[in-house]
């Protein structure tokens, strides 16, 4: 009870401060691997948006828009997981991957799944990149995505 | 002239419209994993025996009770601010719902409305206080590399530094502006516009659809206090 109260309060007392400074950005890599250590793995960026947007679509995506709030809710656990890391943030990433790649071909000799956190910020002129976070690999088998 | 909307219009219109709101969230939600679509299946039910108007105020009750089952589920909110809103507003109407007299009604009701225009007016004075948005900079770095464009056809728009430094303080100082509405109901209807205009920009260019059916749903609450506190 006490830690739904902690949920909620922000709801009820909300501070409102929306984007007051322009934090590091997190972006959600993935890549499959053939063992727990192995190390060759081909880093592909999770859901990159696409080059370009027709207006109609954006505006038909006020109704509609399922996939890319899900992609902004792994913002926020990935934003979770650098601050205070907890095994459910880690879970939601991992079992959205998985679901995805069920639904693509299949790597036989590669069983293993493992996602990073890379975070984008302004140094200067010039955008940096910082992997703050990459779990221990799970076997893509047995993420459940029911 | 119009005459003001009533306290029970007002909440009747944010009802349905949040109903309305939640429903659109919760149809994006059946399409995810089984307990997603349990939850949310409920909450398009209930939402639909708000919008009816049945057995109330029981439906607004157990969306309260569902929500706090929701947040256990994501630990915290699916979609940061614009679910915030939507828990708030709830809240609010579910206790204006069962406030034991006028005045306590009023009360949380009211509350929202104010919560409204905190929304806009903090925004803005945390935004003026930071020199990266004074100088555009912030917003230059939220199409460059933060996570919200849906494209990368947008993050060419950090290029364009007068644009943005036009954008951001236009931004902030219609933000900070918002509380001066309230004394002009005229001047309240077109900041609302303006302010819906703002929300709609997001939903195209950041992908932040929630935010604009849920701070539209509770437009009514700001219509009524205005009214209320200048008769």
């Amino acid at each position: 009870m006490r830690s739904l109260l902690k949920l909620l309060l922000p709801a009820l007392i909300p501070s409102w401060n929306f984007f007051d400074v322009i934090a590091p950005s997190p972006r959600v890599e993935y890549a499959r691997l053939k063992s727990i250590g192995d190390l060759s793995g081909d880093w592909r960026e999770f859901r990159p948006r696409p080059a370009w947007v027709p207006p109609l679509e954006m505006l038909t995506r006020l109704f509609w828009n399922p996939r890319w709030n899900e992609t902004l809710f792994l913002v926020s656990c990935a934003e979770r997981l650098t601050d205070a890391p907890t095994a459910h943030s880690e879970d939601e990433i991992f079992r959205r991957i998985a679901a995805d790649l069920r639904g693509g071909p299949e790597d036989p000799e590669r069983p293993w799944l493992c996602f990073r956190l890379v975070f984008l910020s302004r140094e200067g002129e010039a955008v940096s990149s910082e992997v703050l976070f990459q779990p221990a690999p799970r076997r893509l088998a047995e993420i459940a995505v029911v | 002239m119009t005459p003001p909307m009533s306290l029970e219009a007002a909440v009747r219109l944010t009802e349905i419209l949040l109903a309305l709101a939640l429903i659109q969230q919760s149809l994006e939600h059946l399409r995810g994993f089984w307990n997603e679509r349990v939850l949310f299946g409920a909450r398009i039910v209930l939402c639909g025996l708000v919008v009816a108007g049945v057995a109330s105020p029981w439906p607004l009750v157990a969306l309260a009770a569902l929500s706090l089952m929701i947040l256990h589920r994501f630990q915290g909110p699916y979609n940061g601010g614009s679910d915030r809103m939507g828990l708030l507003a709830l809240w609010c109407l579910t206790l204006a719902s069962l406030a034991p007299t006028p005045a306590s009604r009023e009360l949380a009701f009211g509350y929202l409305g104010a919560q409204l225009t905190l929304s806009y007016f903090i925004s803005g004075s945390v935004k003026i206080v930071n020199p990266d948005w004074r100088s555009g900079r912030a917003l230059a770095d939220v199409f460059q590399f933060s996570a919200y464009p849906v494209s990368e056809g947008l993050r060419a728009w950090a290029g364009r530094p007068r644009v943005l430094l036009a954008m951001s303080w236009a931004v902030m100082l219609f933000e900070l502006a918002f509380p001066l509405t309230l004394l002009w109901k005229p001047a309240l209807i077109a900041g609302l516009v303006v302010a819906g205009t703002f929300h709609l920009a997001n939903a195209c260019l950041f992908g932040l659809n929630r935010f604009f059916w849920t701070w539209l749903a509770v437009y009514p609450a700001i219509l009524w206090l205005q009214a209320r506190l200048m008769p």
